[in-house]
């Protein structure tokens, strides 16, 4: 039996208060007070809390209304004894579902405001993960809302989040499927953002420990040569403190008047990129592979249109158009995405119906086959980012090369490119920041129609634009020649196009080359 | 990387390169032909293992020539084809003697 608190205990009533209250917690198990009437308590009402506590140590008070427990909390009583919130009831009937995530379904309750409510009744060490994730995430830079209320909705709890006038990407793509392509930019630059952001250790969960424990669950459910390989291309994955959003398809993306925010942060964790694309190819292809409503019922978009987006998200992000390259990062994301579907349906007993069984068999023989060709789950990345000084050029040239040779480039067009590679990068490690240093970004990107490469330099020093020199007359003999200007000269005569521009405060130079 | 060679033959000199002549090894390069030019009237450049050339090669190539214009001669063997267009595009095919 709970005790209840009432109206207001300040010195005019306190005495008699807390001789009844003593009264009832002497013959009480446990002392639980519920606060859920009381509108009001004084300094002297606090003594009396004190005085119960003296007794009872172990007592605790609930269903606190917000001024009381802004009293509580000023006061330290929240630290001292446990106080637990009155929630605030909303009802989600009736209202448009915005958003799903794994552990919740979000739902706009007004004009102005969301709620995202956990399928978990015991949501509220969630809840707190999730404001903890989204408050990192937001300090870390990236754009996403955070919840200011914690609210009852039938038996489970909900997060409160200011969303004004946001519409989810997953709309825009049913309804205007010619902003298919602004979506996957603005996607993409979402996501590069995600990736690039450095989280402090032991913030987030590694997403390697947890694939490693799918892994581990599939041996049981594959033939043990394959479910050794399979662990073992989970194991050498290199570890990756870099953010990962974990559930990231266009229901978790806003478009909030003109800003593009990121929701329903509780998956954030970190580690390689693959476990992200393995995760969208989830979301928008292999969810639906067997059944294509499922797209259309959790997206509200066809098939076709998830697979298209799959592919042009996926060509951008790896800045590349070349077939063969999309195909081998999509294989290596499918071993992971198909090892993540069977586990959770295994998990979901769906082995018990016949459609459960029929979509673990795809999975598993998409899974089997992927495995005997694939021996590596990294793949590259086709941004580098570096020092700008001579002693990287190696580094940059072999980053580059790789993605040549992928590309197949015949070996006399490979040694052109070195050779514009080499002038671009030296002349950015010898100018661009002189006397200081700072860093430069070299992205590659292979186009298939036609074959041709396209390499990027960008840095922020100085702003200079080398293509704006005199070439050097090549006709002089040698004693009248002088050396300077050859090698911005030579990249000219190799490439079939080189372009400057200075933009965002950055030299931007763009060598392309038809293979 | 750049492995050089040297050989002499009485007053000829044959210097045989093979990997990389770039910004990073071109230095190298041209010390060794500084300290190993005097005296020599033929200075033969054997290219059969070069694999890459940049215009820091260029540059030591093109010294070379001032100096073996003044000395004697110097002449390069053993071209590619890819190293060929170098020479083409930029004017060097017309400086040196390509063999």
């Amino acid at each position: 039996m709970n005790i209840r608190l009432s109206g207001r205990i300040d010195s005019n009533n306190a005495a008699s208060v807390e001789e009844d209250l003593l009264r009832q917690a002497a013959n009480a198990d446990a002392v639980v007070l519920d606060a859920q009437d009381l509108e009001y308590i004084s300094s002297a009402g606090l003594r009396v809390l004190l005085r119960i506590r003296k007794m009872r140590p172990e007592m605790k008070i609930i269903n606190v209304n917000s001024e009381v427990y802004e009293i509580l909390d000023m006061t330290g009583f929240t630290e001292m004894m446990e106080v637990q919130k009155a929630y605030r009831v909303v009802s989600v009937e009736g209202c448009e579902e915005i958003g799903r995530g794994a552990n919740g379904t979000i739902y706009r309750i007004d004009k102005d405001n969301v709620v995202k409510v956990y399928n978990n009744p015991e949501a509220l060490a969630d809840i707190q993960h999730e404001r903890e994730v989204a408050k990192l995430a937001l300090i870390l830079g990236i754009p996403t809302a955070i919840s200011y209320d914690v609210v009852k909705v039938g038996d489970s709890y909900g997060s409160v989040f200011e969303l004004l006038n946001a519409r989810s990407f997953s709309k825009i793509l049913a309804r205007e499927p010619d902003k298919l392509d602004w979506c996957v930019q603005e996607y993409i630059k979402m996501l590069k953002l995600i990736h690039s952001t450095l989280v402090p250790a032991g913030k987030l969960p590694d997403m390697k420990e947890t694939a490693l424990g799918w892994a581990r669950f599939m041996q049981d459910h594959l033939p043990e040569a394959a479910g050794k390989k399979l662990l073992a291309l989970v194991e050498a994955i290199p570890h990756d403190d870099h953010m990962l959003h974990g559930d990231y398809h266009t229901k978790n993306l806003e478009l909030q008047n003109d800003e593009v925010l990121l929701i329903d942060m509780d998956t954030l964790a970190v580690g390689h990129p693959i476990f992200e694309l393995a995760s969208m190819y989830n979301s928008f292809v292999g969810y639906s592979e067997l059944d294509h409503g499922v797209i259309q019922r959790f997206q509200g978009f066809d098939f076709e249109t998830g697979r298209r987006f799959w592919r042009r998200a996926l060509s951008s992000y790896l800045g590349t158009r070349n077939e063969r390259k999309l195909r081998e990062v999509e294989g290596k994301a499918r071993v992971l995405g198909y090892t993540r579907m069977i586990r959770r349906s295994i998990r979901r007993r769906a082995l018990e119906t016949e459609e459960g069984r029929a979509e673990i068999a795809h999975w598993t023989g998409e899974l089997l086959s992927l495995l005997e060709r694939i021996d590596t789950l990294t793949f590259q990345p086709n941004e580098l980012e570096l020092e700008a000084v001579p002693e990287n050029l190696e580094e940059v040239q072999a980053f580059v090369e790789e993605h040549l040779e992928a590309a197949d480039c015949p070996p006399k067009a490979q040694m052109q490119i070195g050779v514009a590679v080499e002038e671009i990068f030296v002349n950015i490690s010898s100018y661009a920041y002189h006397p200081e240093n700072g860093n430069a970004t070299v992205r590659v990107e292979i186009s298939d129609d036609p074959v041709s490469v396209a390499i990027t330099f960008l840095d922020h020093g100085t702003p200079y634009d080398p293509l704006a020199k005199k070439d050097p007359d090549i006709h002089l003999p040698a004693d009248e020649r002088d050396i300077g200007g050859l090698g911005i000269f030579m990249t000219k005569k190799l490439m079939d196009d080189v372009a400057y521009e200075y933009r965002d405060g950055q030299n931007i130079l763009t060598l392309r080359k038809n293979l | 990387m750049l492995n050089i060679e040297k050989r002499t033959n009485g007053s000829e000199l044959v210097v045989a390169l093979e990997g990389r002549l770039d910004t990073i090894t071109a230095p190298d390069l041209e010390k060794e032909l500084q300290e190993s030019l005097d005296d020599v009237k033929l200075l033969t450049l054997d290219f059969e293992k070069l694999e890459y050339i940049s215009s820091a090669g260029l540059r030591v190539l093109l010294s070379a020539q001032k100096v073996m214009n003044r000395q004697g001669a110097m002449k390069v063997t053993h071209v590619s084809s890819a190293i060929r267009e170098i020479f083409d595009v930029t004017g060097f095919s017309d400086i040196l003697t390509i063999a």
